[in-house]
């Protein structure tokens, strides 16, 4: 398996490190729009994904690392809002000691995301690769592996007129 | 696909479960048990809730006292109140002189029933079983818990320190009008069929009462009231069918001349 070179931060132009960093700040789009619904997040990572992923391959990666490390912290507190739900709508809202243990262990991971996330938009910021464990390596094969599109093909389609 | 990938993927979900498992251990050590959360009144916060909804009763609706329906309304909750083992009510039942079929309880083990049910009613026993059902809804605390949810704390706030006039009429409006789901209403019916058992009433006259009262609805009546508030369906009377007696059960027929507490109406 073939991999595009990694561009060096000095090559990196300024728009495109503030793109790959505004793709960590997307964890903050549940917030901007104050609804508690983590799956917000997750939407604002696929539309920005969608948008930026062809500007560069550098932009690719931070938005397709952003988006993928998204998934699990979404999964996980949509367990907790409907656990919490649930236990809402028993009369006596009856919680349980699992129910306890399952809220810091999202409060936990979420807040790990949270900090991981910080990190890797800063260091986009400074046009550097961050590798989250197992995301990044997902990440850096969408974008950086050498695809059959982007060998040019022997056959040249354009051709000089003599 | 690649071992490195499959290590980083093994080694998220044993931190996941690392932190779920710290979490639990964490949990246990502080909470000894599970707990509710729901915002505990007291049964004399709810008898001074009840005492403030039978003031604003008394200025609505026009009761019935010391007459043969009257009496014979307190000669049954005298059975089934000496049927309970124990209870932390005083019970109060009255009769509302209203056309409606229902039945209705409010806080503090306070139960009404509108004089349409007792005139629909053939016969003293269905109206025990009635009156023992409303009885499972504050036994097991049903309208304090139902308003506790439909209230905003600060309501039910304003109620316990006192209470605005215009909150609790409100909320006595819930109360009349509350519909129980259906789990409220099964827990309820349970209840109300050991009840009659204990108290030598037969707890047949509970699906006797709803399956006539299904009938009737075929021709609209409004005054059907309790269909409302007290949505069944053909699973709970076939609960109440269900229901066994002890072998050795022996109803004991109150001693009411019926005829009589209707023309008291």
């Amino acid at each position: 398996m073939e991999f595009h070179p990694l561009p060096q931060p000095e090559e990196i132009p300024e728009r495109d490190k503030e793109d790959a960093m505004g793709a960590y700040l997307m964890m903050f789009a549940a917030v901007a729009i104050g609804l508690p619904l983590p799956v917000i997040n997750l939407i604002a990572s696929i539309i920005y994904y969608f948008i930026n992923r062809k500007k560069s391959r550098f932009i690719h990666f931070h938005s397709l690392q952003a988006l993928i490390s998204n998934i699990p912290t979404t999964i996980i507190n949509w367990g907790a809002v409907i656990w919490a739900v649930t236990i809402f709508l028993r009369e006596d809202w009856h919680v349980t000691q699992e129910f306890w243990a399952y809220l810091i262990f999202a409060g936990v991971s979420t807040f790990i995301y949270f900090i991981i996330n910080i990190i890797a938009a800063y260091k986009a910021r400074q046009g550097k690769m961050y590798y989250m464990l197992l995301f990044g390596k997902m990440a850096y094969e969408a974008a950086y592996r050498v695809k059959q599109e982007d060998t040019p093909s022997s056959e040249p389609v354009n051709k000089p007129p003599f | 696909m690649r071992s490195s990938t499959l290590r980083d993927l093994l080694l998220l979900l044993a931190i996941g479960a690392g932190l779920f498992v710290g979490g639990y251990i964490l949990v246990k050590k502080f909470f000894k048990s599970d707990f509710d959360l729901s915002f505990k009144v007291s049964y004399e916060q709810e008898e001074k809730l009840g005492n403030l909804f039978k003031d604003l009763i008394w200025d609505q609706y026009q009761t019935v006292k010391d007459n043969a329906a009257d009496s014979a309304v307190q000669q049954i909750k005298d059975r089934l109140v000496k049927a309970l083992d124990t209870t932390a009510y005083r019970y109060q039942f009255t009769i509302i002189k209203n056309e409606q079929i229902n039945a209705f309880t409010i806080p503090g083990g306070n139960i009404y029933v509108f004089s349409g049910l007792i005139q629909a009613a053939e016969s003293p026993e269905e109206v025990a079983a009635v009156l023992a059902h409303e009885m499972g809804h504050a036994e097991q605390r049903h309208v304090v818990t139902k308003l506790m949810k439909e209230l905003s704390m600060t309501a039910i706030i304003t109620v316990l320190s006192g209470g605005d006039p215009s909150v609790l009429a409100q909320i006595l409006r819930n109360v009349i009008g509350n519909t129980f789901d259906r789990e409220q209403e099964s827990k309820a019916d349970q209840f109300a069929l050991a009840l009659l058992e204990k108290a030598k009433i037969s707890p047949k006259n509970l699906g006797r009462f709803f399956e006539r009262l299904n009938e009737k609805n075929l021709d609209y009546d409004e005054n059907l009231e309790i269909l409302m508030t007290h949505p069944h369906n053909d699973k709970r009377i076939d609960q109440v069918r269900k229901y066994k007696t002890k072998n050795d059960f022996k109803p004991e027929p109150f001693q009411i001349d019926w005829k009589k507490v209707e023309q008291s109406l």
